[in-house]
């Protein structure tokens, strides 16, 4: 038995694809659980919030 | 896409139910002290108009009889469809010690609180608690209502301004170091890198009314003042006894006491009683103590200038186009929290709601419901002839912008995995969740996770059992 | 739940009656005064108006919205202003209007003259700042007067109207068939006082809750409701009474004329009406007529509900008694 510290994500699908492909330029996933769930190292929460806000960022359009 | 059209009349039957910010402090205190607070009338008489309509009812109906009257005589009065509004309300007041709970199953209001309420009523005693008028003065005159009103916004609109721009490059007046204190004590401020900021809590009370905005600061000053070991009855009591004094009336210190005459700085600060100076013998209390148990507006005019009708300001067209009628710089101040502004006039400012300005506000800790709400609460009555009062598309965007930020939820803990079997992992997860730490698991893949705070628990546990097949 | 709310209290001053009560009129003010304090203790924005009724006139005794000028003696310590204030005003204005040289104590009071003057003020207020759930309350120690049937029905159709509630309170004699029908009509609550020595009890349950707590804590209301009317012609309460079948106005016998609308009707039916009305009641009705008490109020055979047609009153009586015109 393994007790692996980490920080459990609780998102949608689609951030979940974002993450996955956030993870090949620089892996920071411990456990993929399922659709909605992913484990990460605890160091790279803030990266990864910071990284995934500035590429929903690039989709989203503002009228001015 | 989620529904969140909300229509005002729900929202405002919803508001209702809420209890007064000060009922859960009063409820927390010894019957003791409660005892002693329903000695002096204008207590009872203020404390009676913060409760529930039905609540006041039964203390009505119980205050002239003698006896206790047995429960069920009093159910027979209870339509079938108010039993819980009544069986709550009872429980409030047993809670409040107004109707103490025993074991005979009969009603009866505590005899202090029945004694001082119908002193309130028919007038007479001795108590003085409706405050000792002053001695009238020819040299100096009584403050007229103007001046009292102006007195009390301006001590106010410090208050909340200073709040409001700190962080800022503003430089606004300084409330006293007591009102500082009490800011920072209550958490709606916090010194950060030596400089006093707002907090998230801050940013949300500027978004309350005046009045829970008033009870909010007077409930931590009740606080403070617990932890200084001034006397809370003493305290509730002048708190009390300002409420149900007359507006543009002078009172004498002479008969208060000790703690009372202390507080009167205080009070003094946030605008809630005036005095020539601060040695005078005489005060008059403002609009914004004698509202206190009321629902008129606390600030004569929140705006104190001529700007249009007050009580509305601000029009919000589907377009996210904000037009607020107001030179007050207060409001602008609140309406930047999120609203973008873009052009000023002298009556009228005019901005727009953006992602970016909602994102900011959210950032600071105002929830899109704060926003909306105090949209509605200052719409212009122009915007009061629609049905909803704001644009839905705007309301939604709002609601969207604020879950749009959620999408990632994050929660440390540690994942369990690697089970040498089954039984070995449903053991575990069994343990696992009559501790109530599981956060999510598997039973194809063997593995669970749970909470940082479960965590040693369970190592003890896997640790007793390893060591136990070991043996 | 919680909305402010308004109440008009129209007071029954009549001396003579006052007299015979066994109940003074000062005992009786005393716990109205409270009652009146607990109805403005309720919530401050609470407002309150009183009216009088006197032998022939009726006055506004104390308005909330017009508070009377401040007297040195309205600085109390121990009381609340705003019941100081409105104790004084009471109590001075009903004793200088009782103290009046002129007044003839013998004639009767002038209840509907103050109901509608509290239904003039409510319209007014509502006009103005717009009113939630307006309530009167008229206390009253008087009999039916049965020539002031027309103007209280007028009065609750006002009322009906303005969607004011209105509740009445018989302190003493007998039970008042026109205030039992203006609290039923209103969706009010009717009180007969048998027993006056707990008198404030009875108005903090009865008349105290604004109809929004109603919902959850019922107040009395009438099992049973005298719904007779009283004739145009000789303002007499009738059990069965002739319709006229073009204005509805209501006469004790068959009428050749209707005196309201000028409506003639046909000899022959005349002479049957005439020959179907049961001796018995006709003579009651013009000798002695019924007090409602005596009469039991199954056999209020014509018993008029207002906005009632001709032919409800032809199925509701057994013995058919209805004028039928023939003017077309």
């Amino acid at each position: 038995m393994r007790a692996i510290k980490g920080i459990l994500l609780t998102c949608d699908a689609a951030v979940k694809q974002i993450l996955l492909i956030m993870n090949e330029k620089e892996s920071f996933i411990i456990e993929d659980l399922d659709d909605h769930h992913v484990v990460i190292k605890a160091e790279h929460e803030w990266r990864v919030r910071q990284d995934l806000e500035s590429e929903l960022e690039k989709n989203t359009y503002s009228v001015d | 896409m989620p529904s969140v059209q909300l229509n005002s009349h729900s929202e405002n039957a919803e508001k209702k139910h809420i209890e007064h910010a000060l009922l859960p402090f009063l409820q927390s205190q010894s019957q003791n002290t409660l005892t002693r607070l329903y000695q002096r009338p204008s207590s009872c008489l203020s404390l009676f108009r913060l409760l529930e309509p039905v609540e006041r009812q039964i203390i009505m109906s119980l205050l002239w009889l003698e006896s206790a009257i047995p429960q069920s005589t009093m159910n027979t009065w209870v339509n079938r469809e108010g039993r819980k509004l009544y069986d709550e309300a009872i429980a409030t007041l047993g809670r409040l010690n107004i109707l103490p709970t025993n074991l005979t199953n009969k009603l009866a209001l505590n005899t202090t609180f029945k004694m001082s309420f119908r002193q309130a009523l028919t007038g007479g005693g001795t108590s003085g608690s409706f405050g000792v008028p002053a001695e009238n003065d020819d040299k100096s005159p009584a403050q007229d209502l103007e001046s009292l009103d102006s007195f009390a916004l301006e001590r106010w609109e410090t208050i909340l301004h200073y709040m409001v721009s700190s962080g800022t490059e503003q430089q606004p007046t300084k409330p006293s170091q007591g009102v500082l204190y009490l800011l920072q004590r209550s958490g709606l401020m916090s010194t950060f890198q030596g400089v006093l900021r707002i907090t998230s809590a801050g940013f949300q009370f500027l978004l309350h009314s005046p009045h829970d905005q008033l009870w909010d600061l007077l409930l931590q000053y009740l606080h403070l003042a617990e932890e200084r070991q001034m006397d809370l009855v003493e305290v509730l009591g002048f708190i009390f006894m300002l409420s149900t004094m007359e507006l543009g009336k002078e009172y004498s210190t002479e008969n208060l006491s000790g703690t009372q005459k202390a507080m009167l700085e205080d009070l003094r600060d946030y605008g809630l009683i005036w005095q020539r100076k601060p040695t005078s013998r005489r005060f008059s209390p403002t609009r914004l103590a004698t509202t206190l148990t009321s629902a008129s507006p606390p600030l004569p005019t929140s705006s104190g200038n001529s700007s249009g009708p007050q009580e509305g300001f601000i029009i919000l067209e589907t377009n996210y186009r904000v037009y607020a009628y107001t030179d007050n710089p207060l409001q602008t101040a609140v309406l930047n929290l999120f609203v973008s502004l873009k052009y000023r006039f002298p009556n009228l400012v005019v901005g727009s709601i953006t992602r970016e300005s909602v994102r900011k506000a959210l950032a600071n800790g105002i929830t899109a419901d704060q926003i909306i709400s105090y949209l509605m609460s200052h719409a212009h009555p122009q915007m009061r002839k629609n049905n909803p009062l704001l644009p839905v598309t705007v309301q939604d965007q709002i609601r969207l912008w604020e879950l749009e930020r959620n999408r990632l939820k994050s929660q440390e803990g540690y994942l369990y995995t690697a089970f040498a079997s089954q039984a070995d992992y449903e053991f575990v997860l069994h343990y696992a969740k009559e501790l109530d730490v599981v956060l999510w698991e598997n039973a194809s893949r063997r593995c669970f996770f749970g909470t940082l705070g479960g965590h040693a628990n369970i190592k003890g546990f896997i640790e007793r059992r390893a060591m136990g097949s070991n043996q | 739940m919680d909305n402010s709310s308004h109440l008009s209290v129209v007071l029954d001053l009549s001396p003579a009656q006052w007299y015979q009560s066994p109940l003074s009129l000062d005992s009786f003010l005393a716990q109205l005064l409270v009652f009146l304090n607990a109805h403005i203790a309720l919530k401050h924005d609470n407002s309150l108006a009183v009216f009088g009724a006197l032998p022939d006139k009726s006055v506004m005794l104390y308005a909330s919205s017009e508070p009377p000028m401040d007297t040195p003696a309205t600085s109390d310590p121990n009381c609340y202003p705003p019941f100081k204030r409105l104790d004084s005003a009471v109590t001075a204005r009903i004793s200088e209007q009782l103290e009046d040289p002129l007044l003839d104590v013998t004639t009767p009071s002038a209840i509907v003259g103050a109901l509608t003057k509290a239904l003039c003020y409510i319209n007014r207020l509502s006009v103005a700042t717009g009113l939630v759930d307006p309530r009167i309350l008229i206390l009253s120690v008087s009999p039916d007067l049965s020539n002031a049937y027309i103007p209280i029905m007028n009065s609750i159709f006002s009322a009906q109207k303005l969607k004011v509630t209105i509740d009445a309170g018989q302190i003493y004699g007998p039970d008042t068939v026109f205030l039992q029908q203006a609290a039923h009509l209103t969706g009010g609550s009717y009180l007969h006082l048998t027993e006056t020595s707990a008198l404030l009890q009875y108005l903090i349950m009865t008349f105290l809750p604004p109809p929004s707590i109603r919902k959850v804590i019922a107040v009395p209301t009438q099992d049973k409701i005298d719904f007779r009317a009283a004739c145009f012609c000789h303002k007499n309460i009738v059990d069965i009474g002739f319709v006229c079948s073009v204005c509805l106005s209501i006469f004790c016998q068959p009428t050749p004329v209707c005196s309201t609308c000028r409506t003639k009707f046909p000899i022959k039916t005349l002479q049957r009406l005439n020959a179907s009305r049961p001796l018995t009641i006709s003579s009651a009705n013009n000798s002695a007529r019924p007090t409602p008490v005596s009469t039991p109020r199954s056999a209020a055979t014509a018993a008029r509900h207002p906005p009632m047609s001709a032919e409800s009153i032809q199925n509701g009586s057994g013995t058919s008694a209805v004028a039928n015109g023939s003017g077309h």
